[in-house]
């Protein structure tokens, strides 16, 4: 798309002109326009409370998110119940705050797992060139043509039940206290799903900058002037193909908040009484006419967290994108 | 045009069999074991090993994997796509019965995208960094952001709890009929941020192109730049951003329909991985992956037609 043909980072050898470069730097010049984007800010904003929240939730919650309020059951929010509880008498906010360890914990990882895969697969296929490109782009071809959705709940829903015992008959052979407890297998089966369905994007990307990069003339310029390999690969290779890459952190960042939930709601992502915003909406939308914020606070949390990331995204997009002009 | 059609085509057939092979694999991992369920399902006691094991054999089901693998594609050419396992029924039947419901959804969904989108996007262009700009990208951004599944419950309690407008729309008689409205417009929502951000910034990269100044130097009015200069190099990324659009609609009308009980190919994948029926699980991946390979094959195909830099290659 419009990132491939990025134009050189630091104008001319960084090494010869170093007052150009205290001048003006790539990512100097990034975050002077990121932060005079106000959108950009609010999305930083939001996404900071989003990883404070996952990190620092257990710590904040005033309630465990399996614990129950018999008396207490589905009541509107209040000085106790900050969001309200749900039908089973559980403290909403709490739910809310394990929730949000859930979704960034899933969307972190899943993101890191592909954007290394990406990264790997890309690089091989850029520098590899022949057949060993043309087969890379096949695969990602394969993956890339079946919707994402499907992708990742095929995979779920496939894999899960021969994973959980295998995990099983491994705890009874061996006794080995990780697989006491599968539960967190959801975790790992939806780390699997979502980073199979992302890493195309990636090896795609980094193929992208890799071919394009390499014919530019500052390279060949660099290269001419006898500039170390190493050098050049730091200096100008990465800093220009970085960019594109971080933007795409982001999406998938959210896409991945997003398709947890879906999963999740779809009732083979995150198990209950695993808190996970999407199958809180699952088990809610039954009685979103009498009952409306056990949907609605679920909801806009997701929308509120998944809309963050995206500004900051947009926001990165924009000032990392040396061609987006700006006022 | 022709030879370059076939020759995509001949590309994606590969394809096209490694997701069947895909799906093929992760279903014969999967729990979902059609002999013992089929027994179990007699109600006769007759689930024991020895009885599997004998069925089994008769079926053809102990033979090597790629044998079986076969049989099944075969199975599909001949139309026999399997039996669900929840109500044993055929899956073609559920496919082809559903999928018209959500083809006109869809369509008429692409349609409405198109048109909001496009001039929303140009609009936000021409005024960038206002708040006009700021309002269109975010308010989309927000629309896209929410998953349908959000989107209909918070809608449907504004508008039919607190102002009354309407009763619950439930059921599919139509694409005309009002019931059809919040489906429709739900579905446009998801891809439109998409149009409305890929429009804008083809116009934004295009505008900083030196002809587009030259015109505006030469005292053209900006209708006119935007409709003789801009618009026309603009199409490029959104006819790409088609492709989305089509995958937007497959996984969206899985929620949507559910929740509105329109009776099309969402509402069968949904039942389909909520009741872990694989067989129907892999038809509608593989309806799925079909759809998509075949849009983005033609979105290639438009591509010269819009720009006559861009060469078929093939």
């Amino acid at each position: 798309m419009t990132q491939t043909d990025a134009e050189p980072a630091g104008s001319g050898g960084a090494v010869t002109l170093p007052e150009i470069r205290r001048q003006r730097s790539l990512w100097g010049d990034a975050l002077r326009k990121l932060v005079r984007n106000r959108l950009a800010v609010l999305g930083l904003a939001i996404t900071g409370v989003l990883i404070f929240g996952a990190l620092f939730g257990p710590a904040l919650a005033p309630y465990s998110y399996t614990q129950q309020h018999l008396l207490r059951t589905a009541e509107l929010p209040s000085a106790d119940f900050w969001f309200g509880t749900d039908e089973i008498g559980r403290d909403m906010f709490s739910r809310i705050l394990y929730g949000a360890r859930t979704a960034v914990m899933v969307a972190a990882i899943s993101t890191l797992i592909s954007v290394v895969l990406g990264m790997v697969i890309g690089a091989a296929a850029g520098y590899g060139g022949g057949w060993i490109d043309s087969m890379i782009l096949r695969v990602t071809d394969i993956t890339m043509s079946m919707p994402s959705i499907l992708l990742a709940a095929l995979i779920a829903a496939t894999v899960k039940q021969p994973v959980i015992n295998w995990a099983k008959s491994v705890y009874e052979q061996t006794g080995f206290p990780l697989f006491a407890d599968v539960t967190w297998l959801d975790l790992v089966i939806v780390f699997g799903g979502l980073s199979l369905v992302f890493w195309p994007v990636y090896a795609r990307l980094i193929r992208g900058q890799i071919l394009s990069l390499r014919e530019k003339e500052f390279i060949e310029a660099a290269r001419a002037s006898g500039v170390p390999a190493l050098h050049i690969a730091t200096r100008h290779l990465m800093p220009n193909a970085l960019g594109p890459v971080i933007v795409q952190l982001t999406f998938s960042f959210s896409a991945g908040m997003v398709l947890e939930s879906s999963l999740s709601y779809l009732g083979i992502g995150i198990q209950p009484p695993q808190a996970s915003w999407g199958n809180m909406i699952s088990s809610n939308i039954g009685s979103w006419s009498y009952r409306p914020w056990l949907v609605v606070v679920p909801s806009l949390t997701l929308a509120i967290a998944t809309l963050g990331v995206n500004f900051l995204g947009d926001g990165l997009n924009d000032a990392l994108n040396p061609r987006s002009s700006t006022k | 045009m022709i030879k370059y059609f076939a020759s995509r085509m001949a590309l994606a057939l590969p394809t096209l069999i490694a997701v069947l092979f895909i799906t093929f694999s992760l279903i014969a991992v999967s729990p979902f074991d059609p002999v013992k369920m089929m027994l179990a399902a007699a109600e006769m006691g007759l689930d024991n090993a020895e009885n599997v094991a004998r069925m089994r054999e008769a079926l053809g089901l102990d033979r090597p994997f790629l044998l079986r693998f076969a049989d099944y594609v075969q199975g599909l050419l001949a139309g026999d796509w399997g039996t669900s396992i929840n109500g044993q029924r055929d899956v073609w039947r559920m496919i082809e019965n559903g999928f018209p419901v959500s083809a006109q959804l869809g369509l008429a969904a692409a349609v409405m995208t198109a048109v909001i989108g496009i001039p929303l996007g140009i609009l936000a262009a021409v005024k960038q960094n206002s708040w006009i700009d700021y309002a269109i990208v975010a308010v989309t951004l927000v629309l896209r952001t929410m998953p349908v599944y959000v989107l209909a419950p918070v809608l449907l309690i504004v508008l039919v709890l607190q102002l009354k407008v309407m009763t619950v729309p439930r059921g599919w008689e139509g694409v005309f009929n009002s019931k059809a409205i919040l489906p429709i417009l739900l579905l446009t929502f998801g891809p439109l941020a998409v149009v409305v951000r890929q429009t804008r910034q083809a116009v934004l990269d295009v505008v900083a192109n030196d002809y587009v100044r030259t015109a505006r130097a030469k005292g053209l009015s900006d209708y006119l730049v935007v409709a003789r200069h801009i618009l026309r190099n603009a199409l490029i990324p959104i006819v790409t951003i088609m492709g989305f659009v089509t995958e937007g609609l497959i996984a969206g009308s899985i929620f949507m329909e559910s929740i509105f009980a329109i009776p099309g190919f969402g509402s069968v994948s949904e039942a389909a991985f909520r009741g872990f029926d694989y067989p129907v699980i892999m038809g509608v991946t593989i309806v799925s992956s079909v759809l998509v390979i075949l849009t983005n094959t033609i979105i290639d195909m438009i591509y010269p037609v819009l720009d006559p830099r861009v060469r078929l290659e093939g």
